[in-house]
């Protein structure tokens, strides 16, 4: 499935998606230093954010959250892109200092049709998300 | 983009420049900027990390608009042996790994770039004062809606490296509150029989804390305050209002510049929502900040933001020829530049001869003792500041329960040990 959105920070990318169904901050819900999600909920915490498509509604928070997605990318930790509803200044930087592309005002809610597990393909550039669902997450396939 | 700006971009103005501008031109492109516009401040959070600073401003010789720093360097400066004694470790290093390198070559970087090594959350106290239209690019949630507040200056939700960013190139993208469409209030608050007159400043903590519970990041119009409201009140209002919701301009009528009258505050429109506040809503709000079930303090903490000379002054005050009972901690946190004056008046000694320690760290989201509390027994913490509570509760992991009220409760409950409710 394609969904087509609007560029935050270019740049082409495919990786595993991990959905966060509140606002997020890179200070709180992210540990820069083993690259793990800090958000108390069963599906998240402790889960690795490394190389995975953060999809989010917005971000939330701190002005120091860049300050995190620099840090985890010099240590390899950070994820690989954002995918969100709308985006904000603050998660946006995070994207922008850390080389991540990010997406937003998709033409579908990303957080009804991306699925933690997915895999999702990021085009920054050109404001475009491809989903393509794993096997037994995917609801066409249930 | 003008010519000197294009200029910055292609990397005239060396790399440093050039990657400031690359962010700042992503970010403008991102939100729907049409233009760049000339900024006039900056202010940069201490924690912002070596690496990302020295790519922001490599071979840069000076910031371009008056730039300070925020607070949250090293809690131990303003008084090394009061600190010890109450058991902050001395090589504290908050943001150790956030720098990746030594907090000196950070400063080194600073002082190169004429950036004011102020270390407090209230620029507009200490030297970074902006005036009306003034564009601003700061640190500091609390800062900035007090900035768009107070004096009407232009500051957007910005992070450090755009603050960064902003310092070195004196330019901000046109989006967010730069923007005079966006300033409007939303939510209109009225008060319902407050008794304004007997308001502490912990009172106007409440007011803030709820309203900002209520409006998330709606811009808020406060109407039925008294014009002669002081910076010192306003601050205690708007402080809590991006923790418990996401404020950024909370105008006041007849006291923000830009608000003479609620028609202009409302941009002659009419309001989204309209909310009001009375007795039992400002109980809620204390309510919901005082989470302590006994009355036994083991700290009490006054400095979220970092207090004014005219606190400083209370305190003293209030303190003169008394003595902090020895199970409690009092920790008082103002920028040095405030310190210093009040070093001359005097009141710096009665505080510390009282038993008071002081720090130019923050009190807030970065309080020492929510880390460190926990583990030297602090369970217990009293304050005035509903930002500085509802950041304990929650960075202590609830660990450290609160009391919340006035100046003169705190004090009290530092010299007898036990928190009285009045």
């Amino acid at each position: 499935m394609k969904l087509k959105g609007h560029k935050i920070n270019g740049g082409r990318v495919e990786g595993e998606a991990i959905v966060c169904n509140d606002a997020f901050s890179f200070l709180g819900d992210f540990d820069p230093t083993t690259g793990n999600c800090l958000i108390k909920s069963p599906e998240l915490e402790g889960k690795s954010m490394i190389d995975k498509i953060l999809v989010c509604p917005t971000g939330k928070g701190s002005s120091r959250g860049p300050l995190n997605t620099y840090r985890a990318m010099k240590l390899k930790k950070s994820p690989k892109a954002i995918v969100c509803i709308e985006a904000e200044p603050v998660l946006a930087a995070a994207a922008m200092v850390a080389n991540m592309p990010m997406v937003d005002r998709l033409d579908k809610n990303p957080l009804e049709v991306i699925k933690t597990g997915d895999w999702v393909k990021v085009d920054g550039d050109d404001g475009i998300v491809e989903v393509i669902h794993s096997g037994n997450q995917s609801p066409f396939h249930q | 983009m003008t010519k000197e700006e294009k200029g910055m971009l292609n990397g005239e103005y060396g790399p440093g420049i050039q990657r400031s501008m690359e962010l700042l031109v992503k970010l403008g492109e991102a939100f729907g900027a049409e233009r760049m516009v000339m900024a006039q401040s900056a202010h940069i959070h201490c924690a912002v990390s070596l690496d990302l600073l020295s790519e922001l401003t490599e071979s840069a010789t000076q910031c371009r608009v008056t730039t300070t720093t925020h607070a949250n360097a090293d809690p131990n400066v303003l008084d090394p042996i009061g600190c010890k004694r109450i058991g902050i470790p001395e090589s504290y290093d908050l943001y150790e790994f956030i720098h990746g390198g030594p907090w000196s070559k950070v400063v080194d970087i600073f002082k190169r770039l004429g950036y004011l090594l102020t270390n407090t959350c209230i620029p507009f106290y200490v030297g970074n004062l902006p005036k009306m239209g003034d564009v601003i690019s700061w640190s500091g949630s609390s800062g900035v809606v007090t900035a768009n507040s107070m004096f009407s200056a232009s500051g957007s939700r910005d992070s450090v490296p755009a603050n960064v960013a902003t310092s070195v190139t004196g330019r901000v993208p046109s989006i967010g509150l730069t923007i005079k469409e966006n300033r409007y209030a939303q939510v209109l608050v009225e008060l319902d029989r407050l008794d304004l007159e007997n308001f502490t400043n912990a009172d106007y903590g409440a007011l803030g804390y709820y309203i900002g519970g209520k409006t998330g990041s709606k811009n808020v119009v406060i109407n039925g305050l008294p014009k002669t409201l002081t910076l010192e009140q306003f601050r205690y209002i708007a402080s809590p209002m991006p923790v418990s919701g996401a404020t950024s301009i909370c105008h006041v009528v007849g006291v923000t510049p830009e608000a003479r009258t609620l028609d202009e505050a409302l941009g002659g429109g009419k309001p989204e929502e309209v909310i009001t506040v009375g007795r039992d809503q400002i109980k809620e709000a204390v309510d919901k900040l005082t989470t302590a079930h006994s009355n036994e303090v083991d700290l009490v903490k006054f400095g979220c933001p970092h207090c004014s000379i005219i606190e400083l002054r209370n305190i003293a005050s209030l303190l003169r020829g008394k003595k902090v009972h020895s199970n409690v901690r009092l920790l008082v946190a103002t920028g040095k530049q405030v310190y210093t004056l009040a070093e001359v008046m005097g009141y710096v000694d009665i505080i510390k001869k009282a038993g008071g320690v002081f720090t130019d760290c923050c009190l807030g989201s970065q309080d020492p003792f929510n880390t460190i509390g926990p583990k030297l027994g602090v369970k217990i913490a009293a304050t005035n500041s509903a930002r500085s509570a509802h950041y304990s509760a929650r960075t202590s992991g609830g660990k450290i329960k609160l009391l919340y009220g006035s100046m003169k409760q705190c004090i009290d409950s530092a010299i007898t040990g036990k928190w009285m409710t009045t």
